[in-house]
């Protein structure tokens, strides 16, 4: 899926085709259509879906059965397998409601915001790490209070609006001053948590380069095809060869963000920054007899090379290096910046020139530097904010989209694609910009939104590529359902929760996921919602249900991302070493580290085998692979190695075996086994409560634990 | 897919134990680009160091009377100002070996030794001045990572298929520069490069906990079968689920046959020694290059070994050309023993080594000592799958910098090795929405001053 979306956007950049004049649907207004007459369930995606069914003649299937729904809902809204004790009691409610309660109780749960925040963080290029060595992600350290304000703002039903306009403004309330009852205007208060939703375009900074132009040419990619459903990406060399994108719209849309630039913040308390400072005085008062030591005693050789280097360079050169930096010219400063690799002195260069005895002087101050501990930095977070003095420099074309080749001679306004006539820039760029994506007229902005839901829930949106809405992103199957979601989804504020709510109790969504021969015949690829599509389970629910089945699953909200991998030991120096990852290893496989940095892995491969992407492009749609190292990890994984033992141990708990193997079924795949599958596991077991263990890693490797029916 | 009965036939030989034959495992997806006749090569021995190797210190002789002077060149890196930089002296000694005669540095007197079986290409050039983009242009032919290119094995794996149902096709094997040089792209990730760990683990999870034994494991898997069989009926046509069989078959065919393949307990000293195995120097890389040659001997076709890789590479001496010194003692003899022992098994005809990173060095220096990255000319070396040995192919410039005589760009070696595998490179498309994608879109083709 993914693959074959960055086909389409590698077809629109290359194809020397005409842009076709037709009229793309996504950018015609969202139309309020009449639900059609409604079905038994009496939900309008029935209603809309059966007209579809009718015309094709498919005879939709009918409901799973209770225990199927569970787990299916529950791994769908929360990422978690249904425990034993929620099986029974769904089991035993019979009222009627018993269904629309659970889906409310799931809603409910603070872990549904753990798992639809790696949905987003997907869409976002969420990522613990990433960037070359010697120059990583600025914000890495507090980047995972960007993850856990997500949590916390889908826990809460954050409006969607809100939910966008905080990652980009820091702010959920946009920066328009609104009239108070009393007839003022006022701009509303920043609630003050909205600063964390900023790690979104902090993120994109990297240490060295130039942060700024990674923050706004990242925020322009990012947020055209997450929010706009936009390739906005192909206008960057050249303008959209099919959608109505020009090149200037690509810059106009990154002149909002250009005056961005990246700022610590401090998380310590006083008390905190009080112990930091006095520990960092310490520090420095024994260093810094250390360094001037280090200094004097290197200094001649230094400079001895140093003047056998500048001795080395052009005549006109040497000259422009030997004058003092206020003297030079700016053509003079930058040659003189040119040259500054070729003069630059490593330590080990001077320990060449060292005679030995002062070598070993070296090396002991070396050592007793080294030996000083600088204290732990305190905690902080990276938020961007505009810089008054960047606002006044003009944003250019780039050349290929080469930070370093701006085209002078095209210098570009701010603004964005499809920008209505009456640009208002008044409370600032990216306000006035926010202001017309979260706009309930957008055509755009609710459709991408409901579309992308949709998926998550189905595992295929109404229409199939979630960040292309242009004309090579094909068209809906459903166009009049997308547009009844996307009115009532903004009819009814934005309510990411009502939106679940509705998706997840109709009829679409409880139908049976067995391919009946002749609906698979009509429509194979079940466009139409004859059934409900049969899921692989995607990594961290995978991680999860093993964990959870063993009783190790911690479910703590929010925290650090933990590391599972060993990073080679030669390789980790630019792995941070501050504390920034944890390492506890049971928590929800949502927190474990993402991303890419050269030198040494971040990402475990379990979620690369699992098909999870690095974090350093969107990511729309996650491919569903079936592999042998999958089938490897299974079968021989420590981690399903110890827990096949604790669900083994678990289950010899019950009174007997065969109460064991059904707790281990329930554990599992959420029901109890069958009749025939309990004498098959009791004919495995023979009678030893030893085999319970090769009985547990059978359960983690049947096709049923790794679907979701 | 297999139908069930297929499925409990070949369960009956056992998961762990049966060879799945050609059931189900891809064939070649361009048969219209394969060249009539045997092909010359059946498999490729891609060998990468990585940060890019000095070819004036190496294979690219030059006179030293340069030295010290000032030349006209760029910046560092991605810096491509203008700039005066002044050229280093050439510290190394250069002898002349075999009948060729072609001339060896001392870094690499063993290759010497082998120097007949090979040609040098001495005229490479790529677009890229960093590490980074020229391994993405080296790797996919494109100087750019716009889109997701796949990389020359993958290439390769897709258009020949697979000859040997139990082994991935495309491997590599140590760290790479870049994920690139493993990706599959557009292409899928079924022919992505599987990655082997040299040592006795070539893949996760390859081996069963040392809780579990053999046999336990055996009877889980039959177990596993019967109890999957309802569920395999009712998803029967849902294509994973095939799938996921097929993969319970791979890691079962991959548990029997790889430890046996990684396990060097039955090669005799002597053809350890010429990989220098045992020697700490030689000990890592001459442990792949014995690893490669087993794999070519279980019918991987491409194998591609990435030396020295992490980050930028540890070939990138711009601080001392002294660095290049253990890399050369590390890579010398493991090459040079791998060539001798392809040849007297022969499989050197059938097998073409490929020795290359992403660019060369400059003649100038950057720290006094060590020198810059140079796309505008280095060395390539290949040797057997129908390469005539004993060949200098193209020059660059008396100084070292350009390729002037004959210059070869990077595409021109992934057209030689298409080739020499016997495709054709300018019928190798990938066809999606009414656009062809190719690997090679620049060059003049196969070196073709270097085939038999």
């Amino acid at each position: 899926m993914r693959i074959s979306a960055l086909i389409l956007l590698a077809v629109a950049a290359i194809a020397w085709a005409q842009p076709p004049k037709v009229k793309l649907w996504s950018l015609q207004p969202v139309q309020k259509p009449a639900v059609p007459a409604l079905t038994p369930s009496g939900n309008p995606i029935d209603a809309f879906l059966a007209v579809d069914h009718k015309a094709k003649g498919l005879r939709p299937n009918g409901p799973a059965d209770k225990l199927t729904l569970l787990r299916r809902a529950s791994f769908d809204i929360t990422g978690l397998p249904p425990t034993p004790a929620e099986q029974d009691a769904f089991l035993a409610d019979a009222a009627p409601d018993a269904y629309a309660r659970l889906i409310d109780r799931l809603l409910a749960s603070e872990q549904h915001g753990v798992r639809w925040a790696r949905h987003w963080l997907d869409v976002l290029r969420y990522a613990d790490l990433d960037g070359l060595d010697g120059s990583v992600m600025t914000a890495a350290p507090g980047i995972y209070r960007w993850r856990d304000w997500m949590i916390q703002a889908l826990n809460d039903d954050m409006p969607y609006d809100q939910f966008v306009t905080a990652q980009i403004l820091g702010n959920r309330y946009g920066g328009r001053p609104q009239l108070t009852v009393f007839g003022t205007r006022s701009r509303p208060e920043v609630n003050p948590a909205d600063r964390f939703a900023l790690g979104f375009l902090a993120r994109s900074a990297l240490n060295g380069g130039d942060r700024n132009q990674e923050v706004s040419i990242n925020a322009v990619e990012t947020i055209s095809a997450g929010f706009m459903g936009m390739t906005v990406g192909c206008a960057k060399c050249h303008d959209h060869r099919f959608d109505p994108i020009k090149q200037t719209d690509y810059y106009a849309m990154k002149a909002l963000f250009d005056p961005l630039v990246l700022r610590r913040v401090d998380l310590a308390t006083p008390d905190e920054i009080y112990a930091y400072s006095k520990a960092l005085d310490a520090y420095r008062r024994a260093k810094d007899p250390i360094d001037r030591d280090i200094a004097a005693l290197t200094a001649p050789y230094h400079q001895k090379l140093y003047d056998e280097r500048v001795a080395m360079l052009p005549p006109d050169v040497r000259e422009i290096v030997r004058k003092p930096d206020n003297k030079r010219t700016v053509a003079e400063q930058k040659t003189a910046d040119d040259y500054f690799p070729v003069l630059r002195i490593d330590p080990p260069k001077i320990k060449e020139i060292m005679p030995k005895e002062e070598i070993v002087r070296y090396d002991a101050l070396l050592k007793q530097q080294g030996a000083l501990k600088r204290p732990a930095d305190l905690p902080a977070h990276w938020i961007v904010e505009e810089d008054s003095a960047r606002r006044k420099e003009p944003t250019y074309i780039l050349t290929s989209g080469d930070p370093a080749k701006p085209e002078k001679d095209k210098p570009v306004k701010p603004g964005f694609p499809f920008q209505p006539a009456d640009l208002d820039f008044r409370d600032g760029l990216r306000e006035g910009f926010v202001s017309w994506l979260t706009d309930k007229d957008n055509p755009l902005f609710a459709r991408v939104a409901v579309n992308r839901v949709w998926q998550w829930h189905f595992g295929e949106g109404l229409q199939k590529n979630p960040s292309d809405f242009g004309l090579l992103g094909g068209r809906p199957s459903h166009p009049q359902l997308l547009d009844y979601l996307a009115s009532e989804f903004v009819a009814h504020n934005y309510s990411m929760r009502w939106l679940h709510k509705l998706i997840l109790t109709s009829d679409a969504y409880r139908r049976s996921s067995k391919p009946e021969p002749a609906s698979h015949k009509t429509d194979p690829s079940n466009t139409s919602l004859w059934r409900f599509r049969l899921q692989r389970l995607e990594a961290e629910p995978l991680w999860d249900a093993i964990l959870s089945s063993a009783g190790d699953l911690d479910l703590t909200v929010g925290g650090k991302s933990f590391q599972v991998v060993n990073p080679d030991k030669k390789q980790s120096i630019f792995l941070p070493k501050d504390g920034t990852f944890a390492t506890k290893t049971t928590r929800r496989g949502a927190y474990m580290t993402r991303g890419f940095i050269p030198s040494t892995e971040v990402m475990a491969h379990f979620l690369q085998s699992f098909d999870v992407d690095d974090g350093r492009t969107p990511c729309p749609v996650r491919t569903q692979t079936v592999t042998a190292p999958q089938a490897l990890f299974t079968m021989n994984d420590r981690m399903v190695e110890s827990a096949s033992a604790k669900l083994a141990t678990r289950a010899a708990a019950e009174p007997d075996l065969p109460a064991a193997a059904r707790r281990a079924f329930r554990e599992t795949i959420g029901r109890p086994p069958s009749a025939t599958e309990m004498d098959r596991a009791l004919s495995f077991l023979a009678n030893d409560p030893a085999k319970l263990k090769d009985l547990a890693w059978l359960l983690y490797n049947l096709d049923e634990f790794l679907f979701v029916k | 897919m297999p139908t069930r009965r297929q499925f409990l036939q070949r369960s009956a030989n056992g998961f762990l134990g049966a060879a799945a034959g050609a059931l189900w495992a891809a064939d070649g997806k361009l048969p219209g680009a394969l060249l009539p006749g045997e092909p010359r090569a059946k498999s490729v021995i891609y060998l990468f160091m990585c940060g890019g190797v000095s070819h004036i210190d190496t294979f690219d002789p030059k006179d030293n009377k340069f030295a010290g002077t000032m030349m006209d060149a760029i910046g560092f890196g991605d810096n491509n100002a203008a700039m005066k930089r002044p050229v280093i002296p050439i510290l190394r000694t250069y002898k002349q070996y075999g009948k060729s005669g072609i001339p060896v540095s001392d870094w690499f007197p063993n290759v010497g030794g082998v120097i007949d079986d090979i040609s040098v290409v001495r005229s490479m050039y790529c677009h890229q001045t960093n590490h980074f983009p020229a391994v993405i242009e080296h790797t996919t032919g494109k100087p750019l990572r716009q889109f997701e290119h796949p990389s020359l094995g993958s290439w390769v794996t897709y258009a020949l298929g697979s000859a040997n149902k139990n082994l991935p096709s495309f491997v590599n094997i140590g760290r790479p520069s870049s994920p690139v040089q493993l990706t599959g792209g557009y292409l899928g990730a079924a022919h992505s490069a599987t990655p082997f760990q040299p040592g006795d683990t070539p893949i996760p999870n390859l081996v069963p906990p040392a809780s579990s034994t053999r046999a336990a494991r055996e009877k889980q898997m039959q177990a596993l079968l019967d109890w999957n069989q309802e569920f395999r009926a009712d998803y029967a046509l849902d294509s994973e689920i095939g799938a996921r069989l097929q993969a319970y078959e791979l890691a079962g065919n991959l548990m029997r046959t790889a430890p046996a393949i990684v396990d060097f307990a039955n090669e005799p000293t002597h053809v350890k020694d010429l990989y220098g195995i045992g020697a700490k120097e030689t000990d890592d890389f001459g442990r792949q290059l014995l690893l490669a040659r087993r794999l070519v001997e279980n019918g991987v076709r491409f194998i591609q070994i990435c030396h020295a890789g992490g980050g930028n590479g540890s070939w990138d001496a711009h601080g001392d050309m002294a660095t290049h010194a253990p890399l050369c003692r590390a890579v010398d003899k493991p090459i040079a023993g791998l060539i001798a022992d392809l040849k007297q098994r022969g499989l050197l005809d059938s097998t073409l080594v490929v020795f290359t990173s992403e660019f060369g060095r400059t003649p100038w220096s950057q720290n006094t000592t060590g020198r810059d990255h140079n796309g505008k000319g280095f060395s390539t070396l290949l040797a057997g799958g129908g390469v005539k040995g004993g060949i200098v192919e193209g020059a660059t410039d008396e100084v070292g910098y350009k390729a002037v005589d004959r210059p070869h760009y990077i595409s021109d070696l992934q057209a030689t090795i298409l080739n020499q595998m016997g495709l054709n490179y300018q019928k190798m498309d990938f066809h999606a929405n009414g656009r062809a994608f190719k690997l090679i879109e620049e060059g003049t083709g196969p070196i073709r001053a270097i085939l038999r």
